[in-house]
């Protein structure tokens, strides 16, 4: 086994590891505030994606600057879609959330379809295929760029989480939804803002999974299983431990991509989910919660 | 757009006309019964994934599926009849296939059927089809499983079943002078029911020949990323490189590449290069030059029908020639190779269709070629390399229009 | 609803079901009536688990796939001709299967809820990757093939036809039993309240744990019956997660824990979806097929059952059959379902 390749992989599955979180954290957010298990979150990721696209092949903006503008436009897309679909579940929704954001994701797909047609697209920036060197290891400008904005996101969101007055009625949401509203926390405004941040942080993974992938609106369907995947190893309600066991999952998985095969990776990243249920089914860092 | 394709009221002249071109063969088989007048049209079903996994193959089929139906008609039809064209959804899946076909047939009664894309709806469709006694010409399901089902109806409309198509690559490699030729390769491949046979069939030509494996992997169609595998292929060293890819991955793998700044002798990739724009768009037009791809059919081949084809398309979908995916195309021939079968059959017996499609040599936009028992064609693809900013055919001499950049020039050199 | 106009109801229906394919004669009807029968199996069996122990798994097609897999691969391995034989064979593949669900199961169940809801999404991805890896028995991307019967196109759905209905009707009598027995009391007390009903003495894990597997079982026999409909079958016709889909909507449309629920869910969705792709652009079929959900789930969310047992009740509240009604609970009626499970208990 060459020791370069190795390394290069676990570099490569830490940065990609960082992207994935950003997607991976969304989810969590969603689950931890609204008990929502928001299976067309993949899909808001495509329709950021096609966002940036659009942006940057008609008005030639580079997908991190549009960021600027598809950041807010996803926020308000997801606070509506929370006020028009999920805010009337009450009882059982976690089960109809299922029902209801899958219905979500098949509505995204067939609008992207209509528009942009079903071609594979990418966002093909001019420096996205530059590279530099540390250590004999490439490192890709693009998968660094987004591990750094999926470090900087998540660090904002920490601090909107841990220094702020809506940060702390968010996670006395998260502790218990009744208890907080009871305390006269507005949990129907709270749960409409996280959705919508959610889709934001969706609509900021999506510019970079455009830019990493070729993608259609079906590719919904393969990014889902991987999120969900992610955040059960992460605990499923915690936004930290989505993150963090995104970086772990997909190091693990690019590297045993190269020392066994990639195909052999794939089971292995379910042995560790099979694992984890047994030995510890709230997550690597799940904190005990009524549904673990 | 709606499913049927509207042929609108047909006015007696054009009527008249077509009578008049079609000629007398016709109302030798009409049985004299009917005039062309009163002929109906003929129906034509294909189902096609819309949405869903094998939906971006869907939309190039419709295109071209629906462009020869109106060039037939301009021409007068076949054997007299209009073609009408009737799409349908499966939205990739099989259930929606088999009843999509079954309706087709037992309900809508159409006249012949056209097989989907989605090579591996091909199968479960292509079997309904045979129950009916139906001839199946399909664009792309080039799998072994396709043909060795025992099957009489079944015809892959491509110069060569699917699962060969890499093997030109070996022949111009190997071709090479020896003191040129490559010492080792490397393959990487989707696990994919038909590509994978192809670089297989690729691999072990070029092991007979001498030339060492240094590295062999076969990896799932979904990944988070390809990187490790290209990598891997990267740090292999590998003085060729063989990729059984689609445009995703073909675009990663080439990625890497260019970022690892790894730059082999020759790369060939089952598909990707010969998508047009898209792959100049993916990869960057710096980066193309130097890429081989098997091709059957290219918009620039002097073929039968092509250029009106190739001009007919662009004016009709936008683009340009050089955008046109090979998808369009494989569909292409699909029309014309059952246009020819009918018109030989003289007739809209699918049992008489079926016996044609066994004993003709077609005549395409691929080239010519004729199909054998198991309904495999026996022609042969061409190798496609992009040189100086287009897809140009280098192999086999005859057919090249262009000199074989080799070695590949360094990425971004171009 | 008095429970003689009940069983007059499911007569009819199974007598009208057996009289279907001599009625409707013409194979696209019949192909169509097939996967609407499957769909009818699935959602019922679907039910066992996630309507009566509000277990919603998302993963049914896991074993649907399974049972396909295993069916192609011991006809292969025993030689079995086409023809009607191979019939013969399902009740072993659906104790297979079940077999198969009783580890995976145990696994599966120690997580509850939306953490339940997702490790079900993987299962169902760990047996498509097991088929795609394991080339030597599955045949890999490749696919694997079923004998070929030697039957016309007129005739040929019959057979799949009355094979999938005998499963179904067996799906929905195994859901009856359950439902009339301790284990189905069971269940609904884990529904509504699986700590509580542990603390009264349910075993909730074995209870569990035995839907999971019955269901896995039934929904082996379905895959299995439709795989050999379709002569062919290959990782993602097997495991596709829109059959998964596809049985929890039609489960949740009906009214998922009633019994008749899954089936009425079953009968409106299946066809409409199969017809509605077959007539509309697919991108339109996407967003409309999204928005009835929608609809659905706004406008009768405890499905349709539920909801006309609601008006029934409001209209004479003497006679509420306690065991008919039972689908979700909705706020502040969780006394009224707490005395539901006691007064099931009693009888």
């Amino acid at each position: 086994m060459n020791g370069g390749l190795l390394l290069g992989a676990s570099v490569l599955g830490l940065l990609l590891g960082g992207i994935y979180g950003l997607m991976a954290s969304g989810l969590a957010l969603t689950f931890g505030v609204m008990r929502v298990i928001n299976v067309g979150h993949s899909a808001l990721v495509i329709a950021g994606a096609y966002m940036s696209y659009e942006l940057f092949a008609h008005l030639h903006i580079d997908p991190f600057v549009s960021l600027v503008i598809t950041m807010p436009v996803m926020f308000l897309i997801g606070m509506g879609l929370e006020m028009a679909f999920l805010q009337h579940l009450r009882e059982d929704r976690e089960q109809f959330s299922v029902l209801v954001t899958w219905a979500i994701a098949l509505g995204v797909e067939g609008v992207l379809g209509y528009f942009c047609g079903t071609d594979l697209v990418q966002i093909s920036t001019n420096y996205a295929n530059s590279s530099f060197s540390i250590g004999g290891v490439q490192i890709v400008y693009i998968y660094l760029y987004g591990f750094l904005l999926g470090a900087l996101l998540m660090g904002l969101l920490a601090l909107l989480l841990r220094r702020t007055t809506f940060g702390w009625s968010l996670r006395a949401t998260v502790l218990n939804r009744q208890a907080a509203q009871l305390i006269g926390i507005d949990v129907a405004k709270v749960s409409a803002i996280a959705f919508g941040i959610a889709a934001a942080m969706a609509a900021a993974g999506g510019a970079l999974y455009g830019m990493l992938n070729t993608f259609n609106p079906g590719s919904w369907y393969d990014l889902i299983g991987d999120l969900l995947i992610i955040i059960v190893l992460g605990g499923f309600s915690s936004v930290r431990g989505a993150f963090i066991a995104s970086l772990v999952v997909i190091m693990f998985q690019e590297i045993l991509s190269v020392i066994i095969s990639p195909t052999w990776a794939d089971w292995s990243f379910f042995m560790l989910l099979a694992i984890v249920l047994i030995v510890r089914p709230s997550g690597f860092f799940g904190v005990k919660t009524r549904e673990a | 757009m709606k499913q049927t394709f509207c042929i609108g009221r047909t006015g007696a002249a054009a009527l008249v006309i077509s009578a008049l071109m079609v000629g007398l063969s016709l109302s030798v088989v009409g049985g004299g019964a009917s005039g062309a007048a009163s002929k109906s049209p003929i129906t034509i079903g294909v189902s096609i994934s819309e949405t869903g996994d094998f939906s971006p193959d869907g939309a190039a089929d419709m295109n071209a599926y629906s462009l020869w139906a109106q060039l037939v008609n301009d021409s007068g039809g076949i054997l007299g009849h209009k073609v009408q064209m009737k799409f349908v959804n499966d939205a990739s899946s099989t259930s929606q296939v088999v009843t999509n076909y079954t309706t087709l047939l037992s309900k809508d009664h159409v006249n012949f059927v056209f097989g989907p894309f989605s090579s591996l709806l091909t199968i479960p469709a292509s079997e309904i089809a045979a129950r009916y006694g139906y001839a199946f010409v399909e664009p792309s399901g080039g799998s072994q499983a396709v043909f060795n089902r025992g099957l009489k109806n079944v015809f892959e409309a491509e110069p060569q079943a699917g699962y060969q198509d890499m093997l030109s690559f070996g022949d111009w490699v190997l071709g090479l002078p020896k003191s040129e030729r490559p010492k080792t390769a490397a393959y990487a491949t989707e696990d994919d029911p038909f590509i994978g046979p192809e670089v297989a069939a690729l691999q072990a030509k070029f092991e007979a020949a001498g030339i060492k494996t240094v590295y062999n992997k076969t990896y799932p169609i979904e990944l988070p990323s390809y990187a490790p595998i290209a990598l891997g292929v990267a740090q292999s060293k590998a003085q060729v490189v063989v990729l059984g890819t689609n445009l995703p991955d073909a675009t990663a793998f080439t990625q890497t590449f260019i970022q690892q700044k790894y730059n082999p002798l020759a790369i060939d990739y089952a598909s990707g290069p010969d998508q047009g724009t898209p792959w100049v768009k993916a990869v960057g037009a710096k980066n193309v030059a130097g890429t081989t791809v098997p091709l059957g059919w290219l918009p620039t081949l002097s073929t039968y029908q092509n250029k009106a084809f190739v001009a007919a398309y662009v004016k009709k979908y936008g683009g340009n020639a050089a955008a046109m995916s090979t998808d369009a195309g494989e569909a292409y021939s699909v029309g014309q190779v059952m246009a020819q079968a009918i018109t030989a059959a003289g007739s809209l017996s699918n049992t008489k269709v079926i016996a044609e499609l066994h004993k003709l040599t077609f005549k395409t936009v691929q080239g010519s070629f004729a199909f054998n028992k198991q309904g495999i064609p026996n022609g042969h693809v061409v190798l496609g390399q992009w040189v100086n900013g287009s897809l140009q055919i280098i192999y086999p001499p005859a057919v090249a229009t262009v000199k074989a950049l080799f070695p590949k020039p360094a990425w971004g050199t171009k | 609803m008095t429970r003689r106009l009940r069983i007059a109801g499911w007569l009819l229906v199974l007598v009208a079901s057996l009289l279907f394919p001599l009625v409707f004669t013409n194979p696209a009807t019949l192909s169509i009536a097939l996967v609407t029968l499957m769909y009818v199996g699935l959602a019922s069996s679907w039910n066992i688990l996630g309507g009566f122990a509000g277990y919603i798994s998302l993963g049914i097609s896991a074993f649907f796939g399974f049972g396909g897999y295993a069916f192609a691969i011991t006809l292969h391995a025993f030689n079995v001709q086409a023809g009607y034989t191979p019939f013969a064979w399902l009740p072993l593949i659906g104790v297979l299967t079940a077999v198969v669900a009783i580890p995976l199961g145990w696994a599966a169940l120690r997580t509850r809820q939306a953490v339940f809801v997702t490790v079900t999404i993987a299962l169902m991805l760990v047996i498509q990757l097991s088929a795609e890896n394991l080339v030597s028995i599955t045949g890999g991307a490749t696919g694997y093939g079923f004998p070929i019967p030697n039957w016309s196109a007129a005739f040929y759905y019959k057979p799949f036809y009355y094979a999938m209905l005998t499963v179904v009707v067996v799906s929905i009598a195994v859901a009856y039993v359950v439902r009339r027995s301790g284990l189905g009391l069971g269940l609904l007390a884990i529904r509504d309240d699986e700590d509580k009903a542990e603390a009264i003495g349910v075993p909730t894990k074995s209870y569990k744990l035995a839907a999971f597997v019955i269901s896995a079982g039934l929904a082996g026999m379905i895959g299995a019956i439709f795989a050999y409909s379709v002569l062919y079958i290959y990782p993602q016709n097997a495991v596709d997660p829109l059959i998964s889909m596809g049985a929890a909507l039609m489960a949740f449309l009906g009214g998922a824990g009633t019994l008749a629920g899954p089936v009425l869910g079953a009968l409106i969705l299946a066809p409409a979806q199969t017809e509605l792709s077959y007539y509309v652009n697919g991108q339109l079929y996407l967003i409309l097929y999204g928005a009835l959900f929608l609809a659905i789930v706004r406008l009768l969310p405890r499905g349709i059952i539920p909801s006309i047992g609601d008006q029934l009740r409001s209209r004479s509240s003497r006679h509420v059959d306690l065991l008919e009604h039972d689908g979700h609970h909705v706020e502040g009626r969780v006394d009224a379902d707490d005395v539901k499970v006691m007064e099931g208990v009693r009888e």
